[in-house]
């Protein structure tokens, strides 16, 4: 009763009511009442993957009071990676794997390494670290080409599908999801993620190690992106110049719209995975209904602004507690 | 004609405390005016009236005998008062012209700077103060002492008819300090009202020319310098009883043996600081603020880096690398803002007192929620917090409950805390839940507990402690036994200068 209690009045609340609000319409108003077909509901669920990946390690360093803009980037290059080893030399394609979840685990220590020792900002070193450094690795590893992947369970673990229907990629990124959460949710180490977003210096000054979690976090926000950047090239059946550089910010958008606050401290698992639901429902449904892809990006736009005004909003609280504190002092 | 300035029955309330209690003086141009006390004593309110930071509940301050009312600090500045402030008021990024002329840059008609008029202007006022600096400097990279310069040239270059200092020389050397008094001289012939706070005994009676005493928010006495001695002054500043709260204090009279010893203890802060710390032992730290109390636990604690010395704990040397590691060794630290150091406002009561234990609470690799909430329950109960749950925020709880809150976490079941450190553990707490803190701390040092207390409450230092050291400029500069200790003599020491 309690908890249910609880539940509305969550932001979780609102989000479950936006997101069946969303999935009605345009239920409603597509053509056949095809959007919530098997076909049409796994499609979303498949178009989900990559950003859920982006949006698991962002998700955790939004919490912990920091945020990542390189893990695209470092997708890209860890597919690029992947796919040059599978290109050029004669190493079995679970080295190839392996080397690019390693890479991208480098990268995120290095934006650790900047941060925690250098005292850069989160937000500067990443997008350094991202925009700059892994982007241009990118081009090197593949020589500035498209090169086709051809190893076949590389392929297939991109392009499988359970039973024909449910791709692979779609059941590993729903298991990530809710294993994440539960970490999240119910273990030390979760519980850490809050209380060093909460604030760090109390947070040390109690026995907590804040700088330790930092690496760890970037790490594994490193190799989440590293793993659906791999994604991405097995999907496609080749290694891309671009790849997921343009994911990981739709993925913040969705974290923070799943009531994850900059400001660290707030936010879970479940209201995320509601976020990109709702993110991803809204975009296959304007394409559904065959809105142009440019209205599309503008409707994208207002939907982050009504996150970050969400965001604001539930701040607001926590700023008037800051407030009262000053005028204490 | 002469400036005046009088605050007239003024008074002033915070949530638990009466700042100021219908205080009443006049001061006049052409002297230097000290205001003096010890902390909390007011000062620092009457100057934020004065600069309409505060407004306040009762009373009226006049300005050449005619009632002026400044509602906001911009309002005092155009009555022509300026004050200088511990914590500087400048722009970091821009230079130290901008800075200077930074609510009146000159200007042409269609709003460019004129900088070359700028540069004139400021160049001035350097060669006026006689410093090695350029108008052009940026401001973020002079040294404090500098910075400090500036912020005073700010003021003069106002050419307010009221200018005050709150603790001017703190971060100044002694070639600045003889600038700045050369200033406060000219100001003075100039006519001016000139206020200067500070805890200096030496500067007081270098420059100023009459002194106001506060106490306890109350107006005390005017004297004149000149006619006074250090020894009426320090009289007039604490003389008072320390009252019953600490003779109805169940205290701890067995104290054992050594627990901790610190041994010339060296670092970027504190120098060759050496003492003992007895288990059951209430161990008083006093001085000023910024003396280096804080700074000495916080190398104690493992969060300040140490540059030499040695640490024994129970008579083997440790050497802590983080908090962590001390609290496993059995050290608790209740920092001196809780609000930033020691609490997380956002979080339960129950998360904040699981906080250290976290891992000691599992079961299989999750967290044991139901034994967290024994935990929080046990410290809501044991220290009486006021709370209809533990799932409360601590941020929406008063100052002595969220005190309570984290001696709640470092006295846990789970917690073997042999050492605790409380510092300033009674700031902006009402008169009644201080005195429960003081209880609990005597009842901790019954068990056994060594405890670290310090405080910038003199009484309450003397009324704790059962050993008082006394720290000025990052040193100790005496240890006083509970029968040796008065007023006076810590006063003495936390001024004495090295």
């Amino acid at each position: 009763m309690e908890t249910l209690k609880k539940y509305f009045k969550s932001n979780t609340f609102t989000l479950t009511i936006l997101l069946i609000l969303i999935v009605a319409f345009f239920w409603a108003a597509s053509p056949g009442r095809s959007y919530l077909s098997l076909i049409n509901v796994t499609n979303i669920l498949n178009s989900m993957v990559l950003f859920t990946l982006f949006a698991i390690g962002e998700a955790l360093l939004i919490i912990s009071g920091s945020v990542d803009l390189s893990p695209g980037y470092i997708g890209t290059a860890s597919g690029a990676l992947m796919t040059a080893v599978l290109a050029n030399t004669g190493l079995p394609w679970f080295v190839a794997l392996l080397l690019g979840l390693a890479l991208g685990c480098v990268f995120g220590l290095i934006n650790a390494l900047l941060v925690n020792e250098l005292g850069f900002q989160a937000f500067i070193a990443t997008l350094t670290v991202g925009s700059f450094v892994a982007k241009g690795f990118a081009y090197i590893l593949v020589d500035g080409k498209v090169i086709p992947i051809k190893n076949r369970v590389i392929v297939w673990i991109g392009t499988g599908r359970l039973f024909g229907i449910v791709p692979f990629t779609v059941i590993l990124s729903l298991l990530l999801i809710l294993i994440y959460g539960i970490i999240l949710a119910k273990t030390v180490f979760g519980r850490t993620i809050y209380l060093c977003g909460g604030n760090s210096q109390a947070a040390r000054l109690a026995g907590l190690n804040p700088r330790r979690l930092s690496y760890i976090l970037f790490a594994n926000s490193g190799v989440l992106g590293a793993l659906a950047g791999i994604l991405y090239d097995a999907r496609l059946k080749s290694g891309n110049l671009d790849g997921t550089n343009n994911y990981a910010f739709p993925a913040v958008t969705a974290v923070i719209l799943g009531g994850v606050s900059f400001g660290g401290g707030t936010g879970n698992m479940f209201g995320c995975f509601l976020g990109l639901l709702i993110i991803n429902s809204f975009n296959n449904g304007l394409t559904v209904m065959g809105v142009t892809p440019y209205w599309q990006s503008v409707a994208s736009g207002v939907l982050l602004l009504l996150a970050l005004t969400l965001d604001y909003l539930a701040n607001r609280r926590t700023k008037r507690i800051k407030v009262r504190r000053t005028v204490e002092a | 004609m002469t400036y005046t300035l009088e605050y007239k029955n003024i008074s002033k309330a915070f949530p638990g405390v009466q700042a100021l209690d219908n205080v009443s003086f006049k001061m006049s141009g052409g002297k230097v005016t000290a205001l003096m006390g010890e902390n909390g004593a007011g000062k620092s309110t009457l100057l934020k009236i004065l600069s309409g930071d505060y407004q306040p509940d009762e009373g009226k301050i006049l300005i050449n005998g005619e009632e002026k009312r400044f509602r906001s600090p911009h309002q005092a500045i155009k009555s022509s008062i300026s004050i200088i402030y511990q914590e500087r008021q400048l722009v970091n990024t821009l230079s130290v012209a901008e800075n200077l002329f930074l609510e009146d840059l000159p200007g042409n008609r269609l709003g460019f700077i004129n900088k070359a008029e700028l540069r004139r202007r400021t160049q001035e006022i350097i060669d006026t103060f006689g410093l090695p600096i350029r108008p052009t400097d940026i401001v973020g990279r002079l040294s404090v002492a500098y910075q400090q310069m500036v912020e005073i040239m700010k003021a003069y270059r106002r050419d307010s008819n009221i200018i005050a200092f709150d603790e001017p020389t703190a971060p100044l050397t002694d070639k600045e300090i003889v600038i700045l008094f050369r200033v406060i001289q000219t100001l003075k012939e100039k006519g001016k009202i000139v206020i200067y706070v500070s805890h200096r005994m030496k500067e007081i009676f270098e420059i100023t020319d009459e002194i106001v005493v506060m106490k306890d928010g109350h107006y005390v006495k005017t004297l004149q310098t000149a006619e006074t001695s250090e020894q009426e002054l320090v009289r007039l500043m604490v003389g008072r009883d320390i009252g019953d709260t600490y003779a109805n204090l169940n205290r701890n009279d067995k104290i054992g043996d050594v627990l901790l010893e610190v041994n010339n203890l060296v670092t970027d802060y504190v120098k060759d600081v050496s003492f003992k710390l007895r288990a059951g032992e209430i161990l008083g730290f006093s001085g000023l603020v910024g003396a280096g109390r804080t700074e000495v636990m916080r190398a104690l604690f493992g969060a300040d880096r140490i540059i030499s010395g040695e640490i024994k704990l129970e008579g083997e040397v440790v050497h802590f690398r983080s908090p962590r590691d001390a609290i496993g060794a059995g050290i608790a630290l209740c920092p001196e803002d809780r609000k930033e150091q020691g609490l997380i406002l956002g979080r339960s009561i129950r998360d904040n007192v699981s906080m250290p234990v976290l891992l000691k609470v599992k079961k299989g690799v999750f967290l044991d929620v139901g034994q967290e909430e024994e935990l929080a329950k046990e410290a809501v109960r044991r220290y009486g917090i006021k709370t209809p749950t533990t799932e409360k925020r601590v941020g929406e709880l008063s100052g002595g409950n969220q005190q309570k809150v984290i001696l709640g976490r470092w006295t846990s079941d789970k917690m073997v805390t042999k050492i605790l450190i409380l510092d300033e553990p009674t700031k902006g707490i009402d008169v009644g839940a201080k005195a429960e803190v003081y209880q609990t701390v005597c009842d901790l040092a019954r068990q056994g507990i060594g405890v670290i207390f310090i405080s910038s409450e003199l009484t309450e230092v003397l009324g704790m402690s059962d050993n008082i050291i006394i720290m000025h400029n990052g040193r100790i500069t005496g240890t006083l036994s509970r029968e040796e200790a008065t007023e006076e003599r810590v006063l003495e020491l936390a001024m004495l200068e090295s």
